[in-house]
This record gives C-alpha cells, sequence and structure tokens, in this order.
C-alpha cells in the first residue's frame, strides 16, 4: 500500500488497458437480481459447477480409458483396480451424472414453478430445454462406455426403443449402432457423441442460454410490488454468488461422498448373452423403462405410444408452454393447471420408478 | 420524453442549471432522477416527479429556485455507471444522450447493390462448399449400417442334454465376429432349445413348414414341421433383452419370462402376458444323427409385429 503497484496489478493493469478486463468483471458481477439473492435461484450456476467438474473428470478418464470393444473393458477396470484414485474419478463422474439429472429437474421445476418462462423468457426456456434434451444424451452414451453387461443391455433396449420412431427408426438406430446389432461401431460412436459432440453442443447452447438470461434479465420472485422488490434488489455478487456457492460445496460433498459410500463396480464383461443380469437402464430412465411394461403399451404401435410418442408429445408440450401460457400471472398459486399438471408428472415417475424397484424383487 | 442531458434546468421562476447526470432504476429502467448542478459541485438529486415538462433542451421543475436547496446532494459512491452493471435492455430504454455519434460510411459501402450481392455470393461459396461434401460424409457414416446377413451353420451343443419334453433350455455358443477394422472377436450368444410335443410343435408351426430367406429373398434353410428340436433366438421379441426359462409357482407351470418389461411366452413362444408384439422367434435348425445341434444365428428387429430379419 506504498502507492507503487506490485507486479500482479501492473500485470492486470496491462491486460485491463487492452480488453477492459475491470468493465467486463464488471458487468458479470453487478447484475441486478430483482428481490434480492435466493436459495431457490442456485441451480442453473450448480448445473454450470456439476459440468465444469463432468469436463474434468471427464479428460482424467480418458487418459486410461480405451474406446474399443476388446479394451473398454479392461481399460475401465484398470481404472478402478490399478490407477490411483481412478476408482475415486470413475465414481465421481457416475455420481456426478446423476446429480446432474436431480438439478435439471430441480431447475426446470424452479422455473416452471416461478413461471419464469414467460415473456420476455420464452428463448431461455427453449434452449433450456434443449439443454435438458443433452443431459439426458450425455447418460445414454456415457453408459455404454464402460462395455458391461449394464451398459450393453441398456443401450439395447435404449436404441430398440429410438428404432420405434415412425419411418427414420430404423436409420436411426442403425446409424448409432454402426450395424444391425450392438458392438464395436456402436461403442466408437457413443464414445464419438459423448466426449465430443455433446460436450460441444453443451458448451454452445449454455453459453447461449446464459446469454439470453443476460439479454432478458432475470425474472425475480412471482410475488410482491414493484417497490417490495427494489427496496430488496441486490447484485448478483455477492449474496446471490456465496449462495451458489455454498449450493456447490454442499453438490460437490455430496458427490464426493456417494463416490466414497457406493463406489461404480462393474458386472461382467458386455455380451449378447445377458447370463443371471436382469437388464435395467439408470435411475432416472427406470419409470420410462416400468411404462413399457404395462399391459396398455404392448405391441408395436403400444411401444410406439410409451417410448417414442408420450415423451416426444410431452417435450414438445413444454417448447410450446410458454408460446401457449400467455397469461403474464407467474404466482403459482393461481396457475391452477400448472400446478397439478406438475404435480402429476412429479407423481407419476415417482410411482413408476417406484414400481420398478419393487418389481425387481419380484423378479429374483 | 426522457430529460437529455446537458439540458437546460429551469425552475418556475429562472433557469438553475443543466442536467449534469440522470439516475435509473434498474428495475423499471426509467430515469428516477435528475442531477441539476451548473457551478462545479455535486448537483443537487432531484425526483422525476418534481420534473414538469421536458423538451429536448429544456427541463422544467416544477419548484422555484429557492426550493433547490431542499433536494439532496448527489452522493457519487452510492452509485455505479451504467458501463459497469448489467441491465437488460437497457439501450432500448434509455435515450438520454442528446443528438447522435456519427462514424462515416466508408466511400466503397455506399453502393447498396454490391453489398446484397456479397451476402449473396459469401452464401453460395459456403452452399457450393457443403454440398459436395454432404453426400460423402453421410456415405462415411454409413458405412457398416447394413451389413449382410450371416447364413453360417454354427454348433451350439448336443441334443442329449434335453431330457424332457417342452421344457426350455439353454444353449451357450461362441460366434466370431468381425467388425470393420477389428481383429476377429468372439462374442457369448445364447439360444433356447425345446424337443417339442407334438401339440406344441403344432402350435408353433401352425401346420406349415417354415422358410428363412437370405436378402435376396432366396430361400437358405426349411425348418420341417415334424422335427421335434426347435431353437428360439436368444433375443426377447418385445425390445431386445435375453429371456429365460423359468418355473413360475404362481402360474403352477413353467414360462419363458423376460426380465426387462416382463413379457411372457409359452413353449411354443406363444405370447401369454406382456408386452410383446409377437412370439418367440425359431432360427433353423439342424439336428445330426449323433445328437449334434446346428442353428443359423438369425436376428429379427424386435418390437415390431412382422419379423425383419436384421442379422
Amino acid at each position: 500500500m506504498n502507492g507503487q503497484p506490485n507486479v500482479l496489478e501492473k500485470i492486470i493493469a496491462f491486460v485491463d488497458e487492452r480488453v477492459g478486463l475491470k468493465t467486463l468483471q464488471a458487468k458479470m458481477l453487478n447484475e441486478p437480481v430483482p428481490g434480492g439473492s435466493r436459495w431457490a435461484y442456485v441451480f442453473g450456476s450448480v448445473l454450470l459447477f456439476i459440468f465444469i467438474m463432468q469436463a474434468v473428470t471427464g479428460i482424467l478418464l480418458m487418459f486410461y480409458y480405451v474406446p474399443s470393444a476388446d479394451h473398454a473393458y479392461a481399460s475401465t477396470q484398470y481404472i478402478i483396480h490399478e490407477v490411483d484414485y481412478g476408482w475415486f474419478l470413475l465414481s465421481y463422474h457416475f455420481w456426478g451424472s446423476s446429480a446432474m439429472v436431480v438439478m435439471v429437474f430441480a431447475h426446470m421445476s424452479q422455473v416452471f414453478l416461478w413461471g419464469a418462462y414467460k415473456k420476455p423468457r420464452e428463448m431461455i426456456w427453449l434452449v433450456g430445454l434443449a439443454l435438458f434434451g443433452l443431459v439426458m444424451a450425455f447418460g445414454f452414451t456415457g453408459y455404454l462406455l464402460p462395455w458391461d453387461q449394464r451398459a450393453y443391455w441398456a443401450t439395447t433396449v435404449g436404441v430398440e426403443i429410438m428404432d420405434k420412431t415412425p419411418i427414420v427408426g430404423d436409420f436411426i438406430a442403425r446409424f448409432l449402432k454402426g450395424g444391425p446389432t450392438p458392438g464395436q461401431m456402436t461403442l466408437s460412436r457413443f464414445f464419438v457423441i459423448h466426449v465430443m459432440i455433446l460436450p460441444a453442443a453443451l458448451m454452445g447452447l449454455a453459453g447461449l442460454h446464459l446469454f439470453f438470461f443476460r439479454k432478458a434479465g432475470p425474472a425475480g420472485p412471482f410475488r410482491g410490488s414493484s417497490e417490495e422488490l427494489k427496496a430488496k434488489t441486490d447484485y448478483f455478487f455477492p449474496r446471490q454468488v456465496w449462495k451458489d456457492m455454498v449450493a456447490m460445496a454442499a453438490v460437490f460433498l455430496t458427490i464426493c461422498s456417494l463416490a466414497f459410500i457406493e463406489p461404480v463396480v462393474l458386472l461382467e464383461e458386455a455380451t449378447p448373452d445377458p447370463g443371471d443380469y436382469h437388464p435395467e437402464p439408470e435411475w432416472y430412465f427406470l419409470f420410462l423403462f416400468q411404462m413399457l411394461r404395462l399391459k396398455i403399451f404392448a405391441g408395436e404401435f403400444g411401444q410406439f405410444l410409451a417410448g417414442v410418442a408420450i415423451p416426444n408429445a410431452f417435450l414438445l408440450l413444454l417448447a410450446a408452454l410458454p408460446f401457449i401460457d400467455r397469461n403474464p400471472e407467474r404466482n403459482i398459486f393461481k396457475r391452477p393447471i400448472a400446478l397439478v399438471g406438475w404435480l402429476i408428472v412429479m407423481i407419476g415417475i415417482l410411482v413408476f420408478t417406484m414400481s420398478a424397484i419393487i418389481n425387481r424383487e419380484f423378479l429374483d | 420524453m426522457q430529460p437529455k442531458l446537458k439540458s437546460k434546468v429551469r425552475c418556475t421562476d429562472r433557469e438553475v442549471g443543466e442536467v449534469t447526470k440522470v439516475i435509473l432504476d434498474p428495475l423499471s429502467r426509467e430515469v428516477s432522477h435528475i442531477i441539476v448542478g451548473g457551478n462545479g459541485g455535486p448537483g443537487r438529486q432531484v425526483p422525476m416527479a418534481q420534473v414538469q415538462a421536458v423538451t429536448d433542451d429544456t427541463v422544467q421543475l416544477r419548484a422555484a429556485s429557492g426550493d433547490l436547496e431542499r433536494f439532496p446532494l448527489l452522493k457519487r459512491d452510492e452509485y455505479v455507471t451504467t458501463k459497469e452493471v448489467e441491465i437488460a435492455h437497457l439501450e432500448d430504454h434509455l435515450h438520454v444522450e442528446p443528438g447522435e455519434v456519427l462514424v462515416p460510411l466508408p466511400e466503397l459501402e455506399r453502393d447498396v447493390k454490391r453489398r446484397t450481392f456479397f451476402t449473396n455470393f459469401t452464401h453460395a461459396i459456403g452452399a457450393l462448399m457443403v454440398m459436395p461434401l454432404a453426400f460423402p460424409v453421410l456415405r462415411y457414416l454409413m458405412k457398416p449400417m447394413y451389413a449382410p446377413f450371416d447364413n453360417r451353420w454354427l454348433r451350439i451343443g448336443n441334443a442329449s442334454r434335453i431330457k424332457t419334453e417342452d421344457v426350455g433350455v439353454q444353449f451357450k455358443y461362441k460366434k466370431k465376429v468381425k467388425e470393420a477394422f477389428m481383429p476377429e472377436a468372439e462374442v457369448d450368444k445364447n439360444v433356447w432349445v425345446l424337443k417339442a410335443s407334438p401339440a406344441v410343435l403344432e402350435a408353433v408351426y401352425k401346420g406349415k413348414d417354415m422358410d428363412f430367406k437370405d436378402h435376396a429373398g432366396h430361400v437358405v434353410w426349411t425348418n420341417k414341421r415334424d422335427v421335434p428340436y426347435v431353437a428360439y433366438s436368444g433375443k426377447c421379441p418385445h425390445l431386445g433383452c435375453g429371456y429365460k426359462w423359468r418355473n413360475v409357482p404362481k402360474l403352477g407351470r413353467q414360462i419363458f419370462l423376460c426380465p426387462c418389461h416382463l413379457s411372457i411366452y409359452d413353449a411354443s413362444g406363444t405370447v401369454l402376458d406382456g408386452p410383446a408384439p409377437r412370439p418367440l422367434d425359431p432360427v433353423p435348425i439342424r439336428v445330426a444323427a449323433s445328437g449334434d445341434i446346428e442353428i443359423i444365428d438369425i436376428e429379427y428387429k424386435a418390437g415390431t409385429k412382422a419379423q425383419i430379419r436384421i442379422v
């Protein structure tokens, strides 16, 4: 503090002079949050954090992982059993993907219940839905990579479901599998999709999501007069950043704990003979899996209905939501259809997931 | 109309200075106060409610000049500039700069026709580069998608393993596969073989021999309806999982059960319950005098009512 700038300050000043660093930083941190910071707003930041951690752990896994049918399983086992802390990084990556799905559900629910998808935020909502699709695709493609029985069968059934899409289904299924049945080509394709295409798409769309978000500004709470909101308004930094940080730390600790308590254990190596294994997808696809067991979704048309038509119709409905629901009212307690709809979807997913879990015992 | 910076400020009795700064409400994005200054001080902070009229270069206040002292002095530390804060659609809402800042259009850029031409030209060049690539890229990615059918006979074991009629017995076998650039590898596969009673045989074949065809539609093998051995592809016709022969005490009988989506089939492969769209798929089978069983490893697309061969 003797008035002479130190080296670091000189470097910062040098960069600032050329790129306007301080203005940029100010712009990023000084964003008024109407009605003030809240715990309900942490999900977006937490998702960004989880994604960055998935990218970091994913890159580390690629140092040892070999995406070939004769080495994928062995190299994954090597990561788990031989490489120092390999079990931890792999398990973190595994549980991180589950955390991502949980947080996506939380984030979407918050935006839905707060009515934050309404004008002028329709574009953010649409890009968000595309991001939701990417997260599910990440889960689906990543699942195959260890090349164990779980991986093989989840992919087999998952791709067969896509096959049920009218007209293009057969092409899509063969395109993804790289042939008539899952094998090396499937692994290669899923690997490229998982580590190159999806991350690039996600980074692009997440950037767009944030850009649109900053363009439209935060929606704020759905209650309160403009005077009340103004009185409570603060900037993104420091209070919201602090809440985001606490949430990130909590999620980080949860994922670490899960990785310690339930580290990833592989089943037998993948092969078209399932042996004693009862195929089952990851928990966040269980409700869909259970739906396909229902008698009403039997037969060719039934499968199309449960596997393709209903999920896609639901996504389309979500995409159309801000254009159907033009009422500016954002208070969820004054939007009975929205509230009941959300409850039905959540309870539906819960019931189907639970019955899939109960069915396990019946099978053993 | 928003008050412009540098506008003259008039009270009811006389001119008191000019608008040196404006203060913006970050939520409504409206001007909430103007700062009236004139002689170098921080200036007085006057709420917009006190403004009676705004023209291009003057702001008329409701107060008399003597009352101006009642308004607080601006505390600059309590504010940031719009450059340091992110407010959505700020430019659309804020019109306080007098006049416009202009940058000359270069001489060469004034010909609008040429601009349009260049825009179209850029798109055309782009399309010309993409078009010849689209088909090769598609073919490149499609290379392994449509493999020819494999009609080899594979030895899977001996019929002496089957002791009882109408009971599913799993035969596991290794199949050599050669995928793209990979060295030849062996994968585990399985079929369920049944020594069928005449009743079950009738339910499977319905009185007709069963033909199996290759790509071109030529018959490669016919399962005779009087041969008692039936082999079912190990792949569930619902969504392709592996099913099992199980004793279900509740039903009081043995059945084929797929653990994935709970399709149930009887010994003849007929769907008893669950979502499966068609019966189990018999594959070509021949049994030598020694009891050795050979099959052709045929697979059909799962989930369709009709059998569509894919392997």
